[in-house]
């Protein structure tokens, strides 16, 4: 699929979801709330697994950071707006120290010491106590607007973030960086001898993946009042996204959120009714996913268009 | 004080060694990090636990049950699912792994539910005193067996001709085609038998700590140390990083107190993975991907 062409997709899908909160009841806007937030998470993957090749099992990581800096911004009587922009900044500049020596590491290395790095987070939190209330959890402060205004403010927060990041990724794939991140993704020593400057790329990738992944740990935060390691930094949240981004398509622009929109639905229709074995059907889902659609949905779109407009070609041709 | 938790720490270093054993062993010949492999050696202790709950069978006895049922599943996974993905991407087969794990764990609490259980023998509480130390019998004779499964794993790698086969595929899979071996058959006699040594330190793992469906996971954090410290592929390696990690738990739960273990572990980890990542007794080509 063209750049183009996906653009307007998402132009189309952002209207709908612009007007969606006029017609569905709470539990749908749950529901939606919830797939925007992992698809920022799928997007933010996307930078750096997608474009950059680096696999960030361990990107959960930003989203706790991202969610325990907007916890104690918010208790600090920090404005909601400047909360999450310390979030998303904040999440950004952990990856950018971290990401220095870590990025070094290449292939499985990488994958397992960004997951280390959460657990480690997790570890610190916990030892740590104080403002983030380590393992006591962290209440933040009730918002005093009435529940149905509140949670459709931060079903459009959510759809926001979506939309800058999906806008990101757009600008990237076209940008300089863009095309250095997929040089050094395909060839890390091709890229540098093309003059890339690997370090920079790759570190500025994983910055950009974490100020995503950060933010919306931040808006989580706000919404759900109430944090805690556990489910902060859960490497579900990663593998959820890893999912949805592989089932929609790495490298490209809306994959992504296509991949956490089609895997949240099926998931609340189909797994709300295996409540038990819900893990055991996730499994066999990923493994199906990997097996039958390793290049996502929008290359499976993409491969069927060709074949259609080369059928039309042929048939003028013999006409 | 200090002698006792040495030998706390050599005990339980065989039991950390053969769990990482076939871990480490995939991760070099395949490039595979299996993430299923913690629910393999859950496997095995369920399969210790079953057998002494329904036949009386001493868990230590129970080994070679669990070996041949593992090795099956570890063949057949990587036969069927395994070995088609590695062909796309390598990359991918962690998110396999995953999934294998996912499946597994929720299968064993769909039948034994999520209890926390634990085999119990006639000689479980008893123990060895020299001087002021005291020695558990389950887990000196755990430790001796990890020791004796580690050194055949070790021959059947290095002095047969099937494991030299293994070997080869691992150091150029394109140039010991051409030798006349099949990669393929190669990858799933390396899973099964990594399936296998993972399911007898199952067995030895149900007499010392308690069995959930959960337990995988808490050993996985320990086998990734351990394999990366050992150097990724190198089995005699892996058996000298468990005891060294083992005694660093020991010092840790000692002096720093149980909360630190873990901090302890990570900082290992991630310090080994930045300054040495072909670990301490690794050589390079193992692991390369």
């Amino acid at each position: 699929m063209k750049a183009k062409h996906q653009l307007a997709a998402a132009a189309v899908l952002l209207v709908l979801a612009l007007i969606l909160p006029a017609v569905i009841d709470n539990y749908w806007l749950r529901v939606m709330t919830t797939v925007f937030m992992i698809a920022i998470v799928a997007q933010g993957l996307n930078v750096i697994v997608g474009f950059a090749g680096y696999h960030a099992f361990g990107n959960a990581a930003f989203f706790g950071v991202g969610a325990y800096i907007a916890g104690v911004s918010l208790n600090a009587q920090v404005p909601l707006a400047l909360a999450i922009v310390l979030a998303t900044g904040g999440s950004a500049v952990v990856a950018g120290i971290f990401g220095w020596p870590l990025l070094r590491l290449r292939g499985h290395y990488f994958a397992i010491a960004s997951v280390a790095l959460n657990m480690a987070f997790v570890e610190v939190i916990l030892n740590l106590g104080g403002v983030t209330g380590g393992a006591m959890g962290l209440p933040l402060p009730i918002s005093p607007m009435p529940p149905d205004l509140l949670y459709r403010m931060i079903y459009y927060m959510m759809l926001g973030a979506l939309t800058v990041a999906t806008l990101v990724v757009w600008h990237l794939s076209g940008s300089r960086l863009g095309y250095a991140l997929r040089a050094l993704r395909d060839s890390e020593s091709g890229a540098e001898v093309m003059g890339v400057d690997t370090v920079k790329a790759k570190i500025l990738a994983w910055m950009i993946s974490a100020a995503m992944t950060g933010c919306a740990g931040g808006i989580w935060a706000y919404w759900l009042t109430f944090i805690e390691v556990g489910s902060a930094f859960d490497i579900g949240i990663s593998m959820r996204a890893y999912i949805m981004m592989l089932l929609g398509g790495m490298g490209t622009i809306i994959g992504p959120v296509v991949g956490a929109f089609v895997f949240e639905i099926v998931a609340t229709l189909v797994w709300s009714e295996f409540t038990h074995i819900h893990n055991l059907l996730l499994g066999m889902f990923l493994i199906a996913v990997v097996i039958l659609v390793p290049n996502g949905i929008i290359h499976l779109i993409s491969r069927a268009s060709a074949r259609l407009s080369a059928a039309r070609e042929l048939r003028r041709a013999k006409a | 004080m200090l002698a006792q938790t040495i030998v706390n720490g050599l005990l339980l270093g065989g039991v950390y060694g053969i769990a990482t054993i076939g871990f480490s062993v995939v991760w070099g010949v395949m490039g595979i990090i299996n993430l299923a492999h913690g629910a393999y050696i859950m496997v095995g202790a369920y399969i210790a636990f079953a057998l002494n709950q329904w036949f009386g069978l001493d868990p230590f006895l129970a080994m070679p049950f669990a070996m041949v049922a593992l090795f099956v599943i570890g063949y057949a996974l990587q036969a069927f699912l395994l070995n088609p993905v590695m062909h796309t991407s390598l990359l991918l087969t962690l998110v396999v792994t995953f999934g294998i794990d996912l499946f597994l764990i929720d299968l064993f609490v769909l039948f034994f539910s999520s209890d926390v259980r634990a085999v119990h023998t006639a000689y479980s509480g008893s123990s060895l005193e020299i001087g002021p130390v005291l020695i558990s019998w389950v887990r000196l004779v755990a430790a001796i067996l990890s020791v004796l499964v580690a050194i055949a794993s070790y021959l059947f790698l290095n002095r047969t001709r099937t494991g030299q086969a293994i070997l080869a595929t691992a150091l150029d899979r394109e140039a010991a085609r051409l030798m006349g071996i099949y990669p393929d058959r190669a990858y799933g006699l390396t899973a099964g038998l990594a399936a296998a040594v993972a399911g007898a330190a199952g067995c030895l793992a149900s007499t010392i700590f308690p069995i959930s469906p959960t337990l995988g996971i808490s050993f996985l954090g320990a086998v990734f140390v351990v394999t990366v410290l050992g150097g990724i592929g190198s089995v005699a390696g892996v058996i000298i990083a468990g005891f060294a990690y083992a005694l660093v738990q020991a010092f840790a739960a000692t002096y720093l107190g149980a909360n630190y273990q873990q901090i302890v572990a990570f900082s290992m980890f991630l310090l080994i993975l930045i300054v040495r990542p072909q670990g301490l007794f690794g050589k390079p080509f193992y692991g390369e991907s």
